[in-house]
């Protein structure tokens, strides 16, 4: 214990310690690459940082839910995630082999399996221990434990494929001791759930040693700084030592196969002046303060993928660079992106602590920007799930979510939009069939619109109507409902906005509620109707304009008291009044109406731009909350068109074609595309009778 | 030289029957139009009207594309699908009939199109060319299967890897056995088709299993025939999507000449088909010279002149 609380002093001038550690672990753990076994032990040092008296620990035992096809994972995900599915002989799981205290108390016979969330007996990856003594506010507790772990062939994040080896949530890892109100928590207790098909993130934060032994031909990568390795001759073995103070986790990778290459991500070539002024500005802070600091990348490739190295390395520094200016400097000195081979594509696309893995294929096309949005994507989770702590497990959006919003805006400024992979003997026709490249945004969107409003965004990962509402909801849709509170409050106030919530919760643990409060102060505007609707609520948006039109107002006739006498005015005198005011030269009045209506159960106050044919145009406000509002005007011109948010600031409004109506019908449009369409189905004819 | 000399002549073959050529345009188009009107009627209903029109339809948009899926798409889905079989079965037994009336035309050199011989010939070759266009599943099918066991057997070897690369080759090698064996099939089957329309025969197995072994005996010339066509195609498509490109955007001038691009491309691909028959009309006397008259017969014919 002595020499690793040496070694972390050792290393602190490289990383210094950003968070108050909660639970710290010094591990040992040895790699039997043939078996896909690791053997460990370790002493996790915990600090019951609460009021409360604790009397249990909890803990993930996540790698059971790879033990069978009973775990509750596995009933969820029905043995296939990201369309990856299980291996039949490719069980993993952990077992606790001693839990001893400090003073050699041991707890090993008192551990029992619990399932806080379902209550499914069958699943494990959860277990409680009752303390001989409960644990005093303010006090520390260590635990030394022994563990097996057999990694699972990968599918699902982790695992093992050949001699490559991806090892997340690979040691027995305690809960969160949540004290009443602490992440707005109801009551005092244990937040430690099972590991789910969808989310697996929530833990306090600690100093992490970790001391990897392995076969020495194997490559390694790891959460934090390698302060030192030492190889073994005699027994071919290899043993790294890695440390990351202030992280919530730690994961690692190897496999001989990789390429391992360096580049320093140097913050004053990378960054202008004028940009770190802007950004200093734009939040009202020191120009000191937005500045960026190096980072060392390092990445893992396989040789097949060598030629897209620098693809990565681009990426991260873009999503270093724009983070960092965006949200806060990155307080690491190291991000590892660790490129899994063919085959184990399920453990791709995954974040853990300065420890990110890839998702590329053979000859990705430079055009599709698949390598790019997954490397980027994953770097975000470095600032939403590890440095802004959430609990991933039950508010997904604020991980997922925030970061489909944070990289949409990254890779379509950086990168423009991709391409999809249309391939044809490796090579993608995308581009060379003139199809346009889609933005994130747009891709977010369709997520958005094309998938029913079942679910609140703020909705725990595993009580969604569907994998598919879970997907949905905690990335794009999410995505999609930051785009329109940046379009409702201003893209300034959004960036702001998002500087705030995440400089006020960095190495902490927020609510939902918590970005709502943030919105609310930095905004100063009272955006609680947004947040009950569309992130608390399941709210559908969708406003129309149902109708428009115009009716010439002619010379009146009829009965009408002129000077206390009547008057009567015959249809035939209207209209030689009408003929004659045509002679003059004069216009008719016209009465022009638009009707608009909520078709959706979302109300939002909405704006709606009248034009005129003459060119005049008007702007008038409706609150939204009738089912339907008619406006009505009296002007010479008739009324040409009519729109309805007209700045279309409500991307989460479901259906924007109606969301205007023309009073002429657009005939050379529909014969256009009519046209178009009539052309490929031609063309798809011909290859069906070319057939015969 | 021969599939060259095969792909020019069919190529003038094809030239000289441009009222033909106008009956099958008119054909695919009217089935297409059946398709499209149907499938726009939705998405143009709904943006007709609408300001975001132009913006929404400018090229493709993913959004909106999920926009008309959601508000017609789901409940329109089943009639589609039953529409879309419905049409493909339509359009399959319509261009089995065309080309019943259509390969004659292309094998006689001499003869000269009229409405009257071509619907002729399109009624007597229906039931041998449709007997036919099944016997050819078959033998696509059996391309198939090849091409799957080739998967099948790249996975078995290199399915377990950590490298995608064989794998990947695998798949391009896959791509071009089918492509091929496509290819020389369906030339066969023009083949086919031109016996049994030069011979009047009613024998379409026979006809079949022949223009398979003739691709059999002379693979050469076969594959290089259809790769003459395969190349003229692909240069038509890069032709018009170069074309095409530079045509978007040039308002209505620009899009009227798209539109002519288009039907010109069609007609291109519609000429191409011909060509294909014609070349095998002109190939196949040489691939299969007829065998020499019996003397019995000959001596019949002998006196047959003298009466």
């Amino acid at each position: 214990m002595r020499h690793w609380l040496i070694l972390i002093s050792a290393s602190l001038p490289l990383c210094a310690q950003l968070a108050r550690p909660i639970a710290s672990y010094d591990i040992r753990a040895t790699l039997d690459a043939d078996k896909h076994v690791i053997s460990g032990e370790q002493t996790l040092d915990w600090v019951n940082d609460s009021p409360d008296t604790v009397p249990t620990l909890q803990f993930h035992l996540y790698m059971n839910a790879f033990r069978n096809s009973r775990s509750t994972f596995f009933r969820e995900s029905g043995g296939q995630l990201r369309g990856d599915r299980a291996a039949e002989d490719g069980w993993g799981w952990i077992q606790v082999e001693s839990m001893k205290l400090e003073d050699g108390t041991d707890l090993t016979a008192r551990i029992q399996c619990i399932a806080p969330d379902d209550g499914n007996r069958d699943d494990c990856t959860v277990i409680e221990v009752p303390l001989p003594e409960p644990v005093k506010p303010g006090a520390a507790l260590r635990v030394r434990m022994k563990f097996t772990t057999q990694l699972p062939k990968v599918f699902a994040r982790t695992g093992y494929s050949g001699d490559f080896h991806l090892a997340g949530q690979w040691f027995p890892k305690i809960g969160v001791w949540e004290t009443k109100g602490f992440r707005r928590a109801e009551k005092s207790g244990w937040n430690c759930h099972q590991f789910h098909a969808n989310s697996e993130f929530y833990a306090n934060f600690g100093d992490y040693r970790v001391e990897l032994t392995v076969p020495s031909r194997f490559v390694v990568g790891a959460t934090g700084e390698l302060v030192r390795r030492t190889e073994d001759a005699k027994r071919g073995t290899s043993t790294y030592v890695f440390v990351q103070p202030s992280v919530t986790d730690f994961a690692w990778t190897a496999q001989p196969g990789f390429l391992r290459f360096e580049r320093m991500f140097e913050a004053a070539k990378q960054t202008t002046q004028e940009e770190l002024a802007a950004a200093a500005r734009l939040h009202g802070i020191g120009i000191e303060d937005v500045r960026l600091s190096d980072v060392k990348m390092i990445a893992l490739i396989q040789p097949e993928h060598a030629e897209q190295t620098e693809r990565h390395f681009h990426a991260l520094a873009a999503a270093l660079k724009h983070f960092g200016l965006w949200y806060g400097r990155y307080p690491y000195r190291t991000i590892t992106v660790a490129d899994p081979p063919y085959g184990a594509g399920g453990a791709g696309g995954m974040e853990y602590p300065t420890f990110i893995t890839a998702g590329t294929s053979y000859k990705a096309p430079a055009d599709v920007l698949m390598l790019e949005i997954v490397t980027v994507h994953e770097f975000g989770h470095q600032f939403w799930m590890q440095l802004v702590a959430s609990n991933e497990f039950e508010e997904s959006w604020l991980d997922e979510g925030f970061n489909t919003y944070s990289t949409g805006k990254i890779v379509d400024r950086v990168y423009g939009g991709t391409s999809l992979p249309l391939m044809v003997f490796g090579r993608n026709v995308w581009s060379w069939l003139r199809l346009p490249k889609l933005t994130q945004a747009s891709m977010d969107r369709a997520a958005h619109v094309g998938y029913p409003v079942r679910d609140p965004l703020a909705t725990r990962a595993w009580e969604f109507y569907d994998g598919s509402s879970y997907s949905i909801n905690s990335y794009s849709r999410t995505g999609v409902a930051l785009r329109t509170l940046e379009a409702l409050l201003g893209e300034e106030t959004m960036a702001r906005v998002m500087r705030a919530y995440h400089q006020r919760w960095r190495f902490r643990h927020p609510h939902s509620r918590d970005f709502q409060q943030t919105v609310n102060e930095v905004s100063g505007r009272n955006m609680d109707w947004f947040f009950e609707q569309f992130v608390f609520g399941a709210r559908r948006l969708d406003y129309a304009v149902s109708e428009i039109g115009s009716r010439e107002l002619g010379e009146p006739a009829g009965v009408f008291e002129k000077e206390g006498k009547k008057e009567t005015v015959t249809a035939k005198d209207a209209r030689k009044r009408d003929r004659e005011r045509e002679k003059r030269g004069g216009k008719a009045q016209h009465e022009s109406w638009v009707k608009v209506e909520r078709l959706g159960d979302g109300v939002a106050p909405q704006e709606i731009e009248i034009r005129f044919r003459d060119g005049h145009a008007e702007r008038r406000a409706w609150d939204g909350a009738g089912r339907w509002a008619k406006f009505t005007f009296t002007r010479t011109a008739e009324v040409e068109s009519a729109t309805i948010d007209p700045g279309r600031r409500y991307l989460l409004d479901v259906i924007f074609a109606n969301n205007s109506r023309k009073a002429d019908y657009n005939t050379a449009l529909s014969t256009q595309w009519t046209l178009r369409v009539l052309f490929w189905a031609q063309n798809a004819m011909l290859w069906l009778t070319g057939l015969v | 030289m021969l599939p060259l000399i095969g792909f020019w002549s069919g190529l003038e073959r094809a030239r000289g029957r441009k009222r033909m050529l106008a009956l099958y345009w008119v054909f695919h188009t009217l089935c297409a139009l059946g398709a499209a009107l149907p499938l726009m009627a939705p998405a143009v209903r709904q943006l007709g009207r609408s300001r975001l029109g132009d913006e929404l339809m400018r090229q493709f948009d993913l959004a909106w594309l999920a926009e008309v899926y959601s508000v017609a798409g789901e409940a329109a889905a089943p009639a589609a699908v039953f529409a879309a079989v419905a049409a493909g079965v339509i359009l399959l037994l319509g261009g089995v009939f065309l080309a019943g009336g259509a390969v004659p035309m292309l094998a006689r050199e001499e003869a000269a199109y009229t409405p009257e011989e071509f619907w002729r010939g399109a009624g007597r070759n229906f039931w041998p060319f449709l007997r036919l266009a099944l016997y050819s599943l078959n033998a696509y099918a059996a391309a198939f299967l090849l091409s799957g066991l080739v998967r099948r057997g790249a996975e078995a070897v290199w399915g377990e890897g950590l490298e995608a690369r064989p794998l990947v080759w695998a798949g391009h090698a896959r791509l071009a056995i089918l492509a091929v064996l496509s290819g020389l099939i369906s030339t066969a089957m023009d083949f086919a088709k031109v016996r049994l329309a030069l011979s009047g025969s009613r024998q379409s197995l026979r006809a079949c299993l022949g223009s398979l072994r003739l691709v059999w005996r002379h693979p050469g010339v076969m594959f290089w025939l259809w790769a003459c066509f395969a190349a003229a195609g692909a240069a038509a498509a890069w032709a018009y999507v170069e074309l095409a490109a530079r045509l978007e955007g040039g308002g209505a001038v620009g899009f009227v000449l798209l539109v002519l691009a288009q039907q010109a491309y069609v007609l291109a691909r519609i000429g191409l088909r011909f060509a294909a028959w014609g070349a095998a009309a002109e190939l196949d006397p040489i691939l299969r010279p007829l065998p020499a008259p019996e003397p019995a017969a000959a001596a019949a014919e002998a006196l047959d002149y003298q009466i």
